[in-house]
């Protein structure tokens, strides 16, 4: 491919998706200036090594994959290797959670406030890979199999990954609501 | 997979159906079941007022977390680093980076 190409297509298909590799940058390191690093690092890969994108498939999801990688190097941690519970066991622990919501009154909590704020900060506390895949599939809007790519996991290992990090996050936001004494407001009204 | 261990499960007093919806509720909001599966737990869903409770409080909890995407443009000072080092890298769109930005 001529220079003159590949550099027209790098400018087609990838720069439109700075913004968003800038922010899930910032959302992978929480930190302004290492997100900065981050995105540089990863358009400079993705420049150096644009013969290996194929052509009609996803620059995207090709962009956050570097940018994952990018990171995880700058974080010495290459492969996170993560002992996971099964999938449906972070299933049924929700269930839990929803139940003792229930109980205390604030089942509908999400319903009720906005809690935009407080979740943010419960999702820049998740431990990785679970913020990876709530961030990949619950904010980004990708596909199990997209998040998977991103990720370098199987499917099913996203699956795990994502459910244990949704359940981390409801008691997370269950526990804030009882600090907060939110529960009296609702009690026993969606019994 | 293995699925949690049936007492788990009825230790909550959930009966057969209600206990499919706690387990493959994610996967069912996820479109990821197949229309068999969905369709059991819609069926149950629709003349289970606990699952149906279930089902949208986990719905608005997802819906909540897509809300949480925000709108964060790369700064200029980062789209000027950026450009600058494409054009060291003899990257001839360089200057796009900034007009990208410009464009909004």
């Amino acid at each position: 491919m001529d220079v003159e190409r590949r550099d027209a297509e790098f400018a087609r298909e990838a720069l439109p998706w700075i913004d968003d590799v800038y922010r899930f940058a910032l959302s992978l390191t929480r930190d302004e200036a290492d997100a900065d690093d981050v995105v540089q690092e990863t358009y400079l890969r993705a420049y150096r090594s644009w013969h290996t994108f194929i052509p009609g498939t996803d620059c995207r999801r090709w962009l956050f994959t570097i940018c994952r990688n990018v990171f995880l190097r700058s974080r010495e941690r290459q492969r996170p290797t993560v002992d996971l519970e099964d999938g449906e066991q972070d299933a049924l622990a929700a269930g839990t959670v929803y139940e003792a919501a229930r109980e205390r009154g604030y089942g509908d909590l999400y319903a009720r406030l906005d809690i935009g704020p407080a979740l943010r900060e419960a999702i820049d506390e998740l431990a990785e890979p679970f913020r990876s895949a709530v961030i990949l599939v619950d904010v980004e809007d990708m596909s199990y199999e997209s998040a998977a790519e991103v990720m370098g996991v199987p499917i099913g290992t996203v699956r795990s990954r994502l459910f244990r990090g949704r359940r981390l996050l409801q008691e997370k936001l269950a526990s804030l609501a009882a600090e907060y004494g939110l529960a009296p407001a609702a009690a026993g009204s969606d019994r | 997979m293995s699925a949690p261990p049936r007492n788990e499960l009825e230790a909550l007093g959930l009966s057969a159906s209600c206990a499919d919806v706690v387990r493959h509720l994610w996967d069912y909001l996820d479109d990821q079941l197949t229309p068999d599966g969905a369709d059991r737990l819609r069926v149950h869903m629709a003349s289970c007022t606990t699952c149906r409770g279930y089902s949208d409080y986990q719905a608005c909890f997802l819906e909540a977390v897509a809300r949480v995407r925000t709108k964060s443009d790369a700064p200029v000072s980062l789209r000027e680093r950026l450009a600058e080092g494409l054009k060291s890298e003899g990257c001839s769109c360089w200057e796009a980076v900034r007009k990208d930005r410009s464009e909004g």
